[in-house]
């Protein structure tokens, strides 16, 4: 069964497409990784298929269920845990309130969000900061409290957009683990965009490679990648290579000004 | 000039201008555009049409200096006096109260290489000139001067002209410096308390001894006689009211240390208000923290199970740390005592019980008036918070009903407490207008939030977490608040001519309620459409509140 699926999925801004005629498909208890330069159009996907965003043609479904049908919407939203770029926290809020709230809000009676909240909060090292208001948290614990309340319902599906951006490598590595886990066990199917080829080449399944909001590369890993690096398969399809691009005044010592 | 362009505060000035005017030419922008405009529209002209009148002060001031005589104190030093410290009181209270000026966050440009202060002074300049008020007052200024000129024409006027520009630029180092030092005292979470504290303990000590006046008025002139020195805090009104009684009196040199010492304060206070503020950005300038009435959002949750519980949580939590509930839970209720104090002795028996109680029902209107920016732009606070509301399942119409209840209370606890000073200072009112003002602001509240619910929707603008930052509230949403407080105002005065025709005064409490009664219907009944509203305009309000449009 595919967890997510689209076709044709097409979104215009100012008549302009960010994504264009695009058709995903996610195998259920895939670890998918979703790659692209910046612009490309994987933030607006990820919008496209958690609601954030309404198509402007074209159909997406998550987990079998259709997302233009609004009777289902609440159902779809308790199976899906989202990490958005941009984060979705309440800055005046503590950790802990944070994530006990977040758990109500996905339907967990109060005691046993409020007993999640406490084991999340262990397991992503933010304990001393708990009580701390979001607000007053650095980037990266930020981005481990979302994780954490994207976690708090038992997900069958976690989109993650950029979520290892800003987290220092020890953490990256605990993170890493855990979903891998997660993955492991079939419980849950990841959609994840990134830009650190490398963690996701050693994380995902599967890859999709989407460049200026159309899909051009889409398969497992070993499929996408072939006898190369994920890093060269992406230079190769993106077509876009910086390193003979020379600054005038930085080239000659004393230039600049 | 080519040289003045090049300068990397040209550059920043220009960076901020295209910024400011791309924003006011978006799509969402053209409303706010549109409100300023109306702003300076109505606010210039009506400028003009009242530095008439102060011109005409100025002038008879000026013009009876000439002739001397004993009478001087009440024509030039009264009036001048009153001029000065009017016209300071009122760009305070109306800059306090509106906050409607472009702002600039030095956090943000600390890193760009340009001097601080510099960055701080175009940001008090380009706030002047951006908000229509601010100039308002500048025009009457302007009409002071040349009715001094009219008046008694000569080099004095120089010296006059010199006083004014320093006044206005006191009264914008003194609310620079007050608006730094209210944020400061507000971010602490022991000092909120503590404020918050020693305001009721002093208000109970003044109703008592108000309670006891004829026996203790000694005491009392005793106290104010002690606290007279107060006067020196409002020092931008009090130094250029002291120069130019002399001034006006024909003694330029003895106004000469007074305009020194406004010089002086001026650069004091303005340095002092950017020190603070460059040192609040250079803490990262955190929000706040927990503090008065922490844990009232925990007992809200517990009211309903689910979602709506944790949505209400959330709410009361959020309100209970905003600086502005507290500024109102105790600014309210003591200009609702004061009011009431001062102002039943003027209202005679014969005016009718009607009219006698109309200051105890003023304040149920009040109270929502004052709490209008959390019912306009009930979404402005979120940040990436708000796109929870669209991914978790919850239902839309619970979000919006979570916040209008959360508003309705606090905003409850505040007119009875107001309620309860105007009591304790004024006297009981009749029973009726007990019930009265608990009728009116229940009655209203649904109206404001159904018509204030589209306005958060329709125009969202991402608002300031602390108190001394930027708006919080687009000039559009200010303009429909005054329509619909205006409008529900007027609905709900309708009863109120029938009382007072007939000396009724128990018709109000009936009529209110049924009014109320059906704006809570049509509230209840409008929330499923706010919510699709909602759905619909998710994208729109995601880009402002979440600051991903800034």
């Amino acid at each position: 069964m595919l967890a997510i699926e689209t076709h044709g999925l097409t979104r215009l801004f100012d008549g302009k497409p960010a994504v264009s005629d695009l058709s995903l498909a996610v195998p259920g208890g895939a670890f998918y990784g979703f790659l692209g330069p910046n612009g490309a159009g994987k933030s607006t996907t990820m919008k496209l298929l958690t609601g954030l965003l309404a198509p402007t043609s074209g159909r997406a479904s998550v987990l079998g269920h259709d997302l233009a049908d609004g009777r289902r919407a609440l159902e779809v939203k308790r199976l899906v845990g989202v990490v958005p770029d941009g984060l979705s926290l309440f800055e005046r809020l503590t950790g802990v309130e944070q994530l006990r709230l977040h758990g109500q809000l996905y339907g967990l009676p109060r005691a046993e969000a409020a007993r999640r909240a406490d084991e999340l909060l262990v397991a992503m090292e933010l304990t001393g900061d708990a009580g701390k208001l979001v607000g007053d948290y650095s980037h990266g614990m930020k981005k481990k409290l979302a994780l954490a309340g994207a976690l708090i319902h038992g997900p069958r599906l976690l989109f993650l957009d950029e979520p290892f951006e800003g987290i220092d490598a020890v953490a990256v590595s605990g993170i890493r683990r855990m979903l891998q886990e997660l993955v492991q066990g079939g419980q849950m199917t990841i959609f994840l965009t990134s830009h650190v080829l490398e963690v996701v080449e050693r994380l995902v399944t599967h890859v999709g490679i989407i460049q200026h909001g159309r899909l051009v590369a889409q398969g497992t890993l070993e499929e996408v990648r072939g006898a190369g690096t994920l890093e060269e398969v992406f230079i190769r399809t993106i077509g876009e290579d910086l390193t003979n691009r020379r600054l005038s005044w930085l080239v000659e010592p004393g230039a600049g000004g | 000039m080519a040289g003045l362009r090049d300068t990397p505060l040209a550059a920043f000035a220009e960076l901020r201008f295209r910024l400011t005017w791309r924003r006011l030419l978006g799509r969402r922008g053209i409303g706010e555009l549109v409100a300023k405009v109306i702003g300076y529209l109505l606010l210039i002209p009506i400028g003009l049409v009242v530095s008439i009148g102060i011109g005409a002060g100025t002038f008879r001031a000026a013009h009876a200096a000439l002739h001397g005589g004993p009478q001087l104190g009440l024509q030039v030093d009264l009036p001048v006096t009153a001029m000065f410290l009017g016209l300071w009181q009122a760009w305070t209270a109306a800059t306090l109260a509106m906050q409607d000026q472009e702002s600039l966050d030095l956090r943000r440009h600390l890193v760009y290489p340009l001097r601080p202060v510099a960055l701080w002074l175009h940001g008090q300049a380009a706030g002047l000139l951006g908000d229509p008020l601010a100039l308002f007052w500048c025009v009457l200024l302007g009409g002071a001067l040349v009715g001094a000129a009219l008046g008694r024409f000569g080099a004095w006027l120089l010296m006059l002209a010199v006083l004014l520009v320093l006044f206005a630029a006191a009264t914008l180092a003194w609310l620079a410096l007050i608006q730094e030092l209210g944020a400061r005292v507000l971010r602490r979470a022991r000092l909120k308390a503590l404020l918050f504290a020693a305001f009721y303990v002093a208000l109970a000590l003044g109703v008592a001894l108000l309670a006891g006046l004829d026996r203790h008025r000694p005491v009392l002139r005793d106290a104010l006689a002690a606290v007279k020195w107060m006067q020196w805090l409002a020092w931008p009104g009090a130094m250029a009211a002291g120069g130019a009684r002399r001034l006006f009196r024909g003694d330029v040199l003895g106004s000469l240390p007074w305009v020194v010492a406004l010089a002086a304060t001026t650069a004091a206070g303005g340095w002092a208000a950017f020190r603070l503020a460059l040192a609040e950005a250079r803490d990262g300038g955190a929000g706040g923290k927990a503090g008065v009435g922490d844990g009232l959002g925990a007992v809200a949750g517990r009211l309903w199970p689910g979602p709506l519980g944790a949505l209400l949580e959330r709410e009361v939590t959020f309100l209970t740390r905003h600086p502005l509930p507290l500024v109102l839970g105790i600014i309210l209720p003591a200009v609702a005592g004061l009011v009431s104090w001062k102002m039943r002795p003027y209202l005679p028996a014969e005016s009718g019980e009607v009219v006698r109680a109309l200051p105890i029902l003023g304040v149920a209107l009040y109270v929502h008036l004052a709490m209008q920016s959390f019912w306009l732009n009930g979404f402005g606070w979120e940040r990436g918070g708000a796109r929870l509301y669209f991914l978790a399942p919850v239902r839309l119409e619970q979000v919006m009903l979570a916040k209008n209840l959360a508003v309705g209370a606090l905003a409850l606890c505040i007119e009875l407490v107001s309620v309860l000073v105007m009591v304790l200072a004024g006297g009981l009112p009749p029973g009726w207008a007990l019930a009265g003002t608990l009728a009116l602001h229940l009655g209203a509240a649904p109206w404001f939030f159904l018509l204030g619910n589209a306005v958060a929707i329709w125009n969202p603008r991402v608002a300031s977490l602390t108190l001394q930052r930027s708006g919080s509230l687009p000039a559009l949403s200010a303009l429909a608040g005054m329509v619909i407080f205006s409008g529900v105002t007027g609905l709900f005065a309708l009863p109120v001519l029938l009382a007072l025709k007939v000396d009724a005064g128990w018709l109000l409490p009936p009529a209110w309620l049924a009014l109320g009664a059906l704006g809570g219907l049509l509230w209840w009944k409008t929330l499923p459409a706010a919510a699709r509203l909602l759905q619909g305009r998710r994208e729109e309000l995601l880009a402002v509140v979440t600051g991903d449009e800034a």
